[in-house]
């Protein structure tokens, strides 16, 4: 029941808007008796490309020091500074002073080099033959100890000789030597 | 073709005053003509030597049409170092401060790109040190090619016969192994 009113309402008003229109044609017209005003402009947004437009505002411009860039970032890297108001390009060497100039250092330098390395070579050598000497009398010195050590023990034995027994006693150790070595023998047949 | 620059100059320099003594002076006075010196000059990448009045001449030729003229010392790496190359011999060899003579049969060896070993030694110069450059002739008189020191002159005379004495650097047989890349650009 509610729905029915509602469905007629718009009908109704639609039949009234009908009505109402024509106050709007109206207003139209009177519209057009206040055109005695002068006609409306189109006011068109200016075009990016106008020239007043185009006209650079004068804008701050920030040196590089003033912005404060890590080096990096700068056009030119650290260490490389155009010399201003310098020609451009290589620097070619073709007069005779020249060259002779640049002989004359590079020689002087080698010669430095090369005196220094002989210098060198020299020290190391002086260093080698004191090194050699030094070994060799190390080695003269034990050399002399062993002999020393076996003359001792020579010396040694022959005093043993002469306490105990004269020469003849000494020649008598050579028949114990022989029976000695006999025994060695008598011992090798022992088992027979 | 152009004239060296100053770096170029002192790097070209250095490397020939390995070879050469005081005497390398010489190599940009003499001449007969006072008005025509010795110059060098860059061509590529190539070090060129030669007078004067022949450079001047060479201006008629294109530069790609130029192959080469005067004799060729040695070219420039792209790293900017110098490397000699074995034609250059006849240009140091007059003026070398250290000489190394081997022999004879020592001279087949070394001309086919070997180092010089101690058996293969005649004579060298007193006083050679380490690492220096030399020039190597043979028995004759005749330079067969260039190279390093290994060991000094005292040092070499203590050393067993198959020590290596001279590092080669440059000998007469690359005229025939490097005939191809020698001469091109």
């Amino acid at each position: 029941m509610a729905a029915k009113p509602g469905s007629a309402k718009p009908k109704a008003s639609g039949s009234k808007d009908s009505n109402k229109s024509k106050p709007i044609s109206s207003a139209s017209k009177v519209s057009k008796k206040g055109g005695k005003r002068p006609p409306p402009q189109e006011v068109k947004a200016k075009a990016r490309t106008e020239s007043t437009l185009l006209k650079k505002t004068k804008k701050r411009e920030y040196t590089e020091a003033e912005l404060d860039l890590p080096k990096l970032n700068a056009i030119t890297p650290v260490g490389v500074v155009k010399p201003k108001g310098k020609k451009k390009g290589k620097v070619f060497v073709d007069d005779d002073e020249g060259m002779a100039t640049i002989l004359a250092m590079v020689n002087a330098e080698k010669e430095g080099q090369i005196e220094s390395k002989l210098q060198r070579a020299r020290q190391l050598e002086e260093i080698r033959e004191a090194k050699k000497k030094e070994t060799e009398a190390r080695q003269a010195k034990k050399k002399n100890k062993l002999e020393e050590a076996k003359d001792s023990i020579r010396q040694k034995r022959k005093r043993k000789g002469d306490s105990s027994q004269d020469k003849a006693d000494t020649a008598a150790a050579k028949p114990n030597e022989s029976s000695a070595k006999s025994k060695g023998k008598r011992k090798s047949v022992s088992f027979a | 073709m152009r004239q060296l620059t100053e770096q170029e100059t002192k790097t070209l320099f250095e490397k020939l005053a390995n070879y050469t003594g005081r005497s390398l002076n010489n190599l940009i006075t003499t001449s007969e003509d006072p008005n025509d010196r010795y110059v060098f000059r860059l061509h590529g990448n190539r070090v060129y030597y030669m007078r004067m009045s022949l450079a001047n001449l060479s201006t008629a030729i294109p530069r790609t049409n130029l192959l080469s003229l005067g004799t060729c010392i040695g070219k420039f790496t792209k790293s900017g170092q110098f490397r000699m190359h074995i034609t250059a011999l006849d240009v140091i060899a007059p003026h070398a401060r250290y000489k190394v003579w081997i022999k004879p049969n020592g001279e087949m060896p070394f001309m086919y790109g070997g180092n010089i070993v101690r058996a293969h030694l005649q004579k060298f110069s007193e006083d050679l040190p380490e690492h220096a450059g030399v020039v190597v002739l043979n028995s004759n008189d005749t330079p067969l090619g260039f190279g390093i020191s290994a060991r000094s002159s005292q040092e070499a005379r203590k050393l067993d016969p198959t020590a290596v004495i001279v590092f080669r650097q440059g000998d007469i047989g690359e005229y025939l192994r490097e005939e191809d890349t020698l001469f091109t650009t």
